[in-house]
């Protein structure tokens, strides 16, 4: 092992993978071995029971369905609201001075903590989950987009401007297709905090959604459940995060040259 | 005819954080020949890539004017192609569609883009390239893009701020090669900004040489040495002679510019 020295693929899907068995060994040890009380940590076996029987008798794969619709949802509108205002403002200084500060203060307001307001404004239907994935993320998408159009190289710009390309032309031709990338590296990275306020809205107030879910097996004691859905959550996130790859890796195969 | 008039062109940049203004270039004035192969030689710093910045439309003039083919520039615009010494290809598109980039701006159709596209990678012998990304190219075949990009607008004139600085010593000659072939070919007026004395006079009819910050003219040479030119030129009396010379001019401002 030397600082910054590749491996190889196989060695690393090895260690990758290697380190869920020692995960899940230790948990079992920890819990099997009786070190922890069941009533506290489940082991993994009546977990996956626990799960299996969520999935095939009580329609848990619904509840699966209405999380991820709210979290796509919720997030879509605040990518098409977030990306082009973004853009305008790292284009255009004025428009970015106009917006930066509401929306730097905005963006630490905890999106959970609009939850008991929103079921006031929105009632307790999906709007309100909707818009607590919405707060959650716009004003992070707007900022992060903003900085990377803000620092789009100079010289490029200068370039197309010889090129014969007006202001318009720019931000359309340079702008946009040179920070595309940056752009949907962005709405990946944010996609993976909007999974953690959907959970934060169907704690309160829900009748459906994996939160909701959990917090009713708290009441049971059914820390297998709880777990259960946890991990569902960590594996749906896992697989979107390899779409959003997959995806960028066939729009942007200039990055990979 | 003229081509490029300056007049009384100076660039000042204001003072930041309570520095002196500093004076990039001194009132100028210059002109231009339609057709010619002007070089302006000068130590780093001397404001040579201001004052082609400015006939480039990318920096303000603090006074004076520019005006080429009688019509004062204030904007950069296709009429000015230019070539940066960073690689400014845009990365996301590939060679073909770089060197098209000013033809789709202009609304050309694309059958006659495409063949001004092929005539141009055939110039610069890119050929076989055409659907690379730039990424996948070197140091010097970037360059060439990128002069082909700005001569494929057709611009009146094509503007050059050290395109071969970064290039390694071989390369460089070549490139100086294929540039004064395209141009002995299809006559263009054409500003080429460099610090390498062997280069400014073996592409150049006429070198100008700028003093040490703050810039000014203060050496108007015509090279008349024959057409066309080979690389042996370079090992020949009359370059040496001129080399000798420019050499003496710019030593003195490097000297100057050293001890600011």
């Amino acid at each position: 092992m030397r600082p910054l020295e590749p491996i190889s693929n196989p060695a690393r899907i090895g260690l990758g993978i290697g380190f869920f068995i020692l995960f899940f060994a230790g948990w079992g040890l920890a819990t099997l071995g009786g070190f922890v009380p069941k009533i506290f940590l489940a082991d993994p076996i009546s977990m996956v029971r626990d799960g299996w029987r969520l999935l095939m008798q009580f329609g848990f794969g619904y509840e699966i369905l209405i999380t991820i619709w709210r979290v796509v949802g919720g997030f879509v509108l605040a990518a098409i609201v977030a990306v082009p205002l973004g853009i305008l403002m790292g284009a255009y200084k004025p428009v970015e001075a106009f917006f930066e500060p509401f929306v730097s203060f905005a963006r630490y307001l905890p999106a959970s903590a609009f939850v008991p307001l929103l079921i006031l404004w929105a009632g307790l239907g999906e709007t309100q989950k909707l818009l607590v994935i919405f707060i959650g993320s716009v004003f992070q998408i707007i900022l992060m987009v903003a900085v990377d159009v803000g620092n789009t190289r100079r010289d490029l710009v200068e370039a197309a401007y010889t090129l014969g390309a007006g202001d318009g032309g720019v931000v359309r031709r340079v702008l946009i297709p040179m920070n595309a990338p940056e752009i949907a590296e962005i709405l990946r990275l944010v996609l993976g905090w909007a999974w953690t306020y959907v959970i934060v809205a169907e704690l309160i107030g829900s009748s459906a959604g994996i939160g909701h879910m959990i917090i009713d097996s708290q009441a049971l004691m059914a820390t297998g459940q709880i777990i259960f859905g946890i991990i569902v959550i960590g594996v749906i996130g896992l697989v979107s995060d390899f779409l959003f790859k997959l995806v960028n890796r066939r729009l942007f195969p200039w990055r990979l040259a | 005819m003229s081509k490029l008039v300056i007049e009384n062109l100076s660039r000042i940049f204001p003072a930041v954080h309570g520095g002196p203004a500093v004076t990039a270039l001194q009132p100028t004035n210059l002109s231009i020949g339609d057709n010619d192969f002007v070089t302006i030689l000068g130590p780093s710093g001397c404001g040579k890539s201001t004052l082609l910045r400015m006939v480039a439309g990318l920096d303000r003039p603090t006074t004076g004017t520019i005006m080429l083919d009688g019509r004062r520039i204030t904007a950069p615009g296709p009429d000015r192609g230019m070539v940066f010494q960073s690689y400014t290809l845009f990365p996301w598109l590939t060679i073909s569609q770089n060197i098209a980039f000013g033809l789709t701006e202009k609304g050309m159709n694309a059958a006659e883009a495409k063949e001004i596209v092929a005539s141009y990678i055939d110039k610069v012998g890119l050929r076989g390239f055409e659907n690379h990304w730039p990424k996948q190219l070197s140091g010097g075949m970037q360059q060439r893009t990128a002069i082909a990009r700005a001569l494929a607008n057709n611009p009146a004139i094509l503007l050059l701020d050290e395109p071969f600085g970064a290039l390694d010593n071989q390369t460089r000659a070549l490139m100086q090669e294929l540039l004064l072939g395209i141009w002995e070919r299809e006559k263009k007026t054409v500003l080429f900004v460099t610090h390498d004395i062997e280069e400014a006079i073996f592409i150049a009819s006429r070198c100008l040489v700028m003093s040490a910050r703050p810039g000014r003219i203060k050496a108007d040479l015509s090279i008349n040495l024959p057409y066309p030119r080979h690389y042996t030129l370079k090992t020949s009396p009359e370059f040496s002679d001129l080399k000798a010379r420019l050499t003496e001019e710019i030593r003195a401002e490097a000297v100057l510019a050293a001890a600011h």
